[in-house]
Order: C-alpha cells, then sequence, then structure tokens
C-alpha cells in the first residue's frame, strides 16, 4: 500500500484486484499512460484507500474471496458518490444489479488500449 | 310380468273351470239323486200292485178251488184252496210291509179281516158241510159268500186302483224330473262355459298385458344393454391408450383402436389371436422377450406393471418404447375368466425424458464454461497487457519481469484446460477414479465459486479410497452437490466434504452388498422444510430463491443409482441444528446397468 501526492495533471486511479500478477502489470500499464496508481488485493484494503486518498477513478475486480466488488462499489459510492467507478471482471457478463453499481463495465482481455479509452472518457 | 304373477294366473286358469264343472257335477249329482228316488219309488209301486194281484190271485185260487169242490165234492179240488191259503198270510205281511202309509197298511188290514171272515165265516163251513155230505146249495148261503167275496174283491181293486194312481204321479214325476233335468244341465254347462269364458278373456287378457309389458321390459332391457355395450365400446375406443382384452386362455376378444395402431394389427385380424402373437414384447436392455404378461398376472393375479423399459414390436417389426399394465378379470363367484392388458406409446416421453437430462448436462457444462471462461481470462488479460507493454520501450530488466510473469500466467492457462480435460474425457467404460483427486480437481474449479462468498471448504478425504466410475457423470453429481451446498450455506458459510470406506451401502439399496465410499456433504444453511423434502428428487422441483433447472437431484440420483449407490438427505430446519447433510454411496467395483452415453 502506498501514499501519494498527486499533481494536478496527474489522475489518481485506484486498481483493487486479488489477482496479484493483474494488478501488478496494470499498475505499470496506467503508469505508463501517465496516471498515477494505488493498488489494493482486496475489497477491504481499497475501501480504506479510497477513503483516504483523492482518488479520481477506481478500476474493481468482481470476484474476489470475503467482499465482492459489488458490495465494494456500494461502500464506495455511499463514501464519495461522485467518483467514477470502472468494474474489470473475468465474467464475460454479471447481472444488472451488479452493473447498475457502476459507471461502465469491462471483461478482462479486452486488451489494454480498450481499457485506456474507457478510462479516458471517464475521467472527461 | 314377473314370474309369480304369471304362476297365479297359470292357477286361476285351471282351478275356475275345475271349480265350475265341479259345481254342474254337483247339480247333476243332486238331480239324479232326486231322479233315483221318483224311479225307486215307482219300482216300490210296481212291487205293490204286483203283490196286491198276487194277493187277488191267491183269493181268486181259493174261490175257484171252493166252487170247484162244492161242484164235484172232489177233494183235488180243494189244493189250490189250501196252497192259497198257507201262501196268503206271508203275501199280506209283506204287502203291509210296503204299504205307503199307515191308512194303506189299515186299508190291507181291512182286506185282510175281510178274507179271514170269509174263509172263517163262508169258505171253512162250506167244505165241512161238503165233506159232510150236506147241501150246499142254498141260495141265500152261497150270495152271502159271494157278497163277502164282492166286497173282498172291491177293497183289492180299490187298493190297486190307489197304488196305480201313485205310480201314475211318480212317473209324472220322474218325467218332470228329467225335463228340468236336461234343461238345467243345458243352463248349468251354459253358464259355465259362459263364465269360464268370461273368465278365461279376462285372465288371457291379463297374460297379454302381461307378455306385452314384459316383452316391453325386455325391449327396454335389450336396448339398455345394447347402449351400455355401445358406451363401454366408444368408452374402449376413446381410451387414450391401447387395450387388449383377453379370455381366460390368452386369445384376444376385444382390441380397441390406439391398441391396433400401436401394435400394427387390424381389429379384425388381431381378434381371436393368441395375445403373445400380436403384443410381442422384448426388453430394452437386453433384447430378450420379457415373461409372457398372461403369466405374470397369473401368477400375481392383481394389477401388474410389467417392467419399465419395455420395447412393442409392431406387426412391421418396428419398435416402440411402451408402459404397460395388465389386470385379471374375474367373474361374480372370482374365477378367472380372461385379463385387461393396457399400454401406452412412452417413446415421445422417453425421447424427451433424455433431452431433458441432454439439457441438464448442458446446463452444468455451460456453467462450468463460465468457470472456465473465468478462470482463463484472468491470466489472459495480464498476457495481453504484457504484450501492449512489451510494445512500448521498457528496460531489459523489465522485459524479463514481464516475459516472465507472462509465461507464468499462460502456465496457468495450460493447467486450467488440462485439469477441464482431465475432469471431461468421455469414456465408454467405468475407469479407476482416486476419490481424493477426484474431489480436489471439482473443488479446484470451484475455488473462485467458494471465494467470491467467503466460504470454506473444509475437508477430510483419505488417499487411499478408490472406485470405478465414469468421472464425466460423477462430477457433476459432486458439482452439482457442492454448488447447492454453497448456495444454501451463503456468505462465510463452512461446506464439510468428507469421504469414508464402508463395507456396505448404510442404505437398503436392495442390491447384494458390496464395499465402497460415503461421501457426505454436510452444510449450515437454512435447512429445506420438511414439506418439500418428498419432492426433492422428482424433476422440476427447485427449493432454490433463484431457481435452476430443478433438475439436479434428480439427475443425480440416476447417475448414482447408474453407479450401484445411493444418495439420501437429511435435513434440519431447528433454530440449533439447521443445515442440511447429503450422503452419496458409491460402490468400489459396480455393476453398472446401462453405459453411460
Amino acid at each position: 500500500m502506498e501514499s501519494l501526492e498527486t499533481t494536478k495533471d496527474q489522475r489518481l486511479i485506484l486498481c483493487v484486484d486479488d489477482e496479484l500478477v493483474g494488478l501488478e502489470i496494470r499498475k505499470v500499464l496506467l503508469e505508463r499512460a501517465g496516471y498515477k496508481v494505488l493498488s489494493a488485493p482486496n475489497g477491504p484494503a481499497g475501501i480504506e484507500l479510497f477513503a483516504s486518498q483523492p482518488v479520481d477513478a477506481v478500476v474493481l475486480d468482481f470476484a474476489m474471496p470475503g467482499m465482492n466488488g459489488g458490495e465494494v462499489a456500494v461502500t464506495m459510492r455511499s463514501l464519495k458518490p461522485k467518483v467514477p467507478i470502472l468494474m474489470l471482471s473475468a465474467f464475460t457478463s454479471l447481472p444488472s444489479e451488479v452493473t447498475g453499481l457502476v459507471d461502465t463495465y469491462m471483461t478482462k482481455g479486452e486488451g489494454a488500449p480498450a481499457l485506456l479509452v474507457r478510462l479516458g472518457s471517464l475521467l472527461q | 310380468m314377473n314370474s309369480s304373477r304369471f304362476d297365479r294366473i297359470l292357477h286361476q286358469v285351471l282351478l275356475v273351470p275345475v271349480l265350475a264343472v265341479l259345481l254342474g257335477a254337483a247339480a247333476i249329482a243332486w238331480q239324479i239323486h232326486g231322479a233315483n228316488l221318483t224311479v225307486a219309488n215307482i219300482a216300490l209301486s210296481d212291487e205293490r200292485i204286483a203283490e196286491t194281484l198276487i194277493i187277488e190271485k191267491l183269493i181268486s185260487d181259493q174261490e175257484t178251488g171252493l166252487r170247484g169242490f162244492q161242484t164235484t165234492r172232489d177233494p183235488r179240488f180243494l189244493e189250490p184252496y189250501f196252497s192259497a191259503r198257507r201262501q196268503l198270510p206271508d203275501a199280506f205281511q209283506h204287502r203291509t210291509a210296503i204299504a205307503t202309509s199307515a191308512d194303506r197298511r189299515s186299508n190291507i188290514f181291512r182286506i185282510q179281516q175281510l178274507h179271514d171272515t170269509w174263509e172263517g165265516g163262508f169258505a171253512a163251513p162250506l167244505i165241512a158241510s161238503i165233506q159232510g155230505g150236506a147241501d150246499t146249495s142254498d141260495v141265500n148261503l152261497n150270495l152271502s159268500g159271494k157278497r163277502m167275496m164282492d166286497q173282498l174283491r172291491k177293497e183289492l181293486v180299490d187298493q190297486n186302483s190307489f197304488t196305480t194312481q201313485r205310480r201314475d204321479q211318480y212317473t209324472r214325476d220322474w218325467k218332470n224330473q228329467v225335463r228340468f233335468m236336461t234343461v238345467a244341465l243345458l243352463v248349468l254347462a251354459g253358464a259355465i262355459g259362459a263364465l269360464i269364458g268370461l273368465y278365461g278373456r279376462k285372465l288371457m287378457h291379463q297374460v297379454s298385458e302381461a307378455y306385452r309389458d314384459s316383452n316391453e321390459a325386455l325391449r327396454v332391457r335389450a336396448e339398455h344393454t345394447y347402449q351400455s355395450e355401445q358406451r363401454i365400446r366408444t368408452i374402449l375406443q376413446s381410451i387414450g391408450d391401447g387395450v387388449i382384452a383377453c379370455n381366460a386362455q390368452g386369445i384376444i376378444e376385444d382390441i380397441n383402436d390406439v391398441a391396433c395402431e400401436l401394435t400394427g394389427w387390424p381389429e379384425q385380424g388381431a381378434r381371436n389371436l393368441p395375445l403373445t402373437d400380436v403384443f410381442r414384447v422384448i426388453s430394452q436392455s437386453t433384447r430378450e422377450p420379457v415373461e409372457n404378461p398372461i403369466d405374470k398376472i397369473k401368477r400375481i393375479t392383481r394389477i401388474v406393471g410389467l417392467g419399465r423399459d419395455t420395447i412393442l414390436i409392431r406387426r412391421d417389426g418396428s419398435e416402440i418404447f411402451i408402459d404397460d399394465s395388465g389386470a385379471p378379470i374375474r367373474d361374480k363367484q372370482g374365477n378367472l375368466v380372461g385379463f385387461v392388458l393396457v399400454f401406452r406409446d412412452i417413446t415421445i416421453a422417453k425421447k424427451s425424458q433424455e433431452t431433458i437430462l441432454a439439457n441438464e448436462k448442458l446446463a452444468v457444462a455451460g456453467r462450468l464454461a463460465a468457470t472456465i471462461a473465468h478462470e482463463i481470462h484472468n491470466p489472459l488479460d495480464s498476457v495481453s497487457n504484457i504484450l501492449y507493454l512489451l510494445g512500448g520501450p521498457s528496460t531489459p530488466e523489465e522485459t524479463h519481469r514481464f516475459l516472465q510473469l507472462a509465461s507464468q500466467e499462460l502456465a496457468r492457462v495450460t493447467h486450467i484446460t488440462r485439469a477441464m480435460l482431465s475432469l471431461y474425457s468421455e469414456t465408454n467404460t467405468p475407469v479407476h477414479l482416486n476419490m481424493r483427486e477426484f474431489l480436489d480437481s471439482i473443488l479446484t474449479l470451484m475455488e473462485r465459486r467458494f471465494l467470491s462468498d467467503s466460504i470454506t471448504v473444509e475437508t477430510e478425504i483419505p488417499d487411499t479410497l478408490n472406485i470405478r466410475g465414469f468421472p464425466a457423470e460423477l462430477r457433476q453429481v459432486f458439482s452439482n452437490l457442492l454448488t447447492n451446498a454453497a448456495e444454501a450455506a451463503g456468505h462465510h458459510g463452512i461446506i464439510r466434504l468428507k469421504a469414508n470406506p464402508v463395507d456396505q451401502s448404510p442404505y437398503d439399496t436392495g442390491r447384494l452388498a458390496s464395499p465402497g465410499v460415503v461421501v457426505t456433504i454436510e452444510d449450515h444453511g437454512p435447512g429445506i422444510p420438511d414439506t418439500l423434502r418428498p419432492d426433492l428428487f422428482k424433476p422440476f422441483i427447485s427449493t432454490k430463491a433463484q431457481p435452476g433447472t430443478g433438475l439436479g437431484l434428480w439427475v443425480s440420483r440416476g447417475i448414482i443409482n447408474r453407479h450401484g449407490g445411493t444418495i439420501e438427505l437429511k435435513s434440519s430446519t431447528a433454530p440449533d441444528t439447521h443445515g442440511t447433510t447429503v450422503s452419496v454411496f458409491l460402490a468400489a467395483d459396480p455393476v453398472m446397468e446401462v453405459a453411460g452415453e
């Protein structure tokens, strides 16, 4: 877990995923794209960072032990309703009750450019 | 008309003429009796006349003899005199005895006195005088004797005249009686004839009416019988199942349209044929002819199902699956008089059952495919991102690290696909399975599922348990049972998965005891209410909030049974002990019923 000072032109992105390899790669990818990145390996850790840091957007996994992405999204929305959340899951589809909780939904494996485009449009 | 009424009329027909004739006969007898009395009186009168005439002749003989003796003085002339004198007392006595009345008796007595007077006062002295040689020609003397005799004769004539009159009277009476009797007989005969005729007519009218009633009743009954028969025929023809009725010898007597259609035999052709010629059935699994239904019904003597996997061979040789049952037909005394066989075409049902099973397999496969897709998407995403990063500027260290990670993620994909292939490899014969490895592989694939709901799975599976079976089918069973347990256990729930060796099934399987393994899956969910429990193993029953296909347990039990095993479910909804435990017994070396497809 890390704490960073954000500059005005560097947006702070929070990544939450229990897939540690995926999380590490995603962090590098987003940093190379010019974002500041915070990462958390589970829901509770993610919520803690989300509450304490000026996060601009969240990239959230769904299937995680203990607390799934849906539950995490509900808590985040109650804390800071305006922060956009991108749900990124290995499931090709999720029930609308879950996707309705977040701003946009993507399936893992769609590729890095697609993720960057979606995240960019969310931050605008 | 009922028979008692008919009998009564018959009795009346016989009795009335007999009574009438008896009455007539009584009247005739009475009349004849009267006539006989009259005839007897006539005969009596004749006897009186004859007797009087005898007396008259005897007296006349006396007088004639006396005159002869008086004239000739020859005693021979007195012979008739004395002869008559000897006979006369009897004649008078007899005549007195048959006299009509006391009056007539005194009259005869007077005649007798007159005769005695004549004899004592004239005849006897005259004879004595003649024998004494005296002269007897004195006129006065003779006149006196003549007067006596004249009076005597007159009395006799009067007497006879009276008797003759009486006889005439009797004769007239007799004639009247005969005439009356003739008329009476005619009238009586006519009356009896008329009576019998009228009464007979009345009775015949009743009989004819009764006959008409009986005829009508018979017609109505025949009509009812006909309608009833038509009704039964219509019902028989309307039954959606094939129905064949046979006599006790198994010869077909009735066959409905559906049965004709199913067997391929026309009704007329099938009638009078032995059942086994028309209804040829074999077992689906063995292809051997099944026991003759009639023999089975005879043996069991009640309604019997005739086996589930029965195939009917139609007349043209084509085959259909049937479900059939048979029952004996008994008369009022309980004697076996025939059999009825009911069967239906279940080919479509059988096919749809197979389709349902295939669908459930597909549903299970679909769920697994989603799980596997999920498992593959994670490493795929990492690899795809690494490739993207490698497309940009990276330090050699970074590049090395990225390639290492990519290789690690691809190894994960291989691991997952291999695990899947090993589980889904289809075999036509049962293979050896180590229960520990087998159950672990299922848990691996379901790990994500448990993880997302924070479910803990506690396992207690010895390494040494081995069985034979079809892995794909058993996988379907255990992933199904584990999914059920996970859904019941809920968030942060605990599932206990145990396997233990046993010498034989702990449940009554109806099979020979054989050693095997009992796998128990225990959750502490809310439990299944008692009301739902009896239906759990039926198809299309789901107790879940978000219903599944409702086929899981039904299919599972089918698979387990095919593996010579049993499945039992215990559940409690009590606040302290709620939860469900499913126990599956699998024989170590089962005799497979029907090979898996």
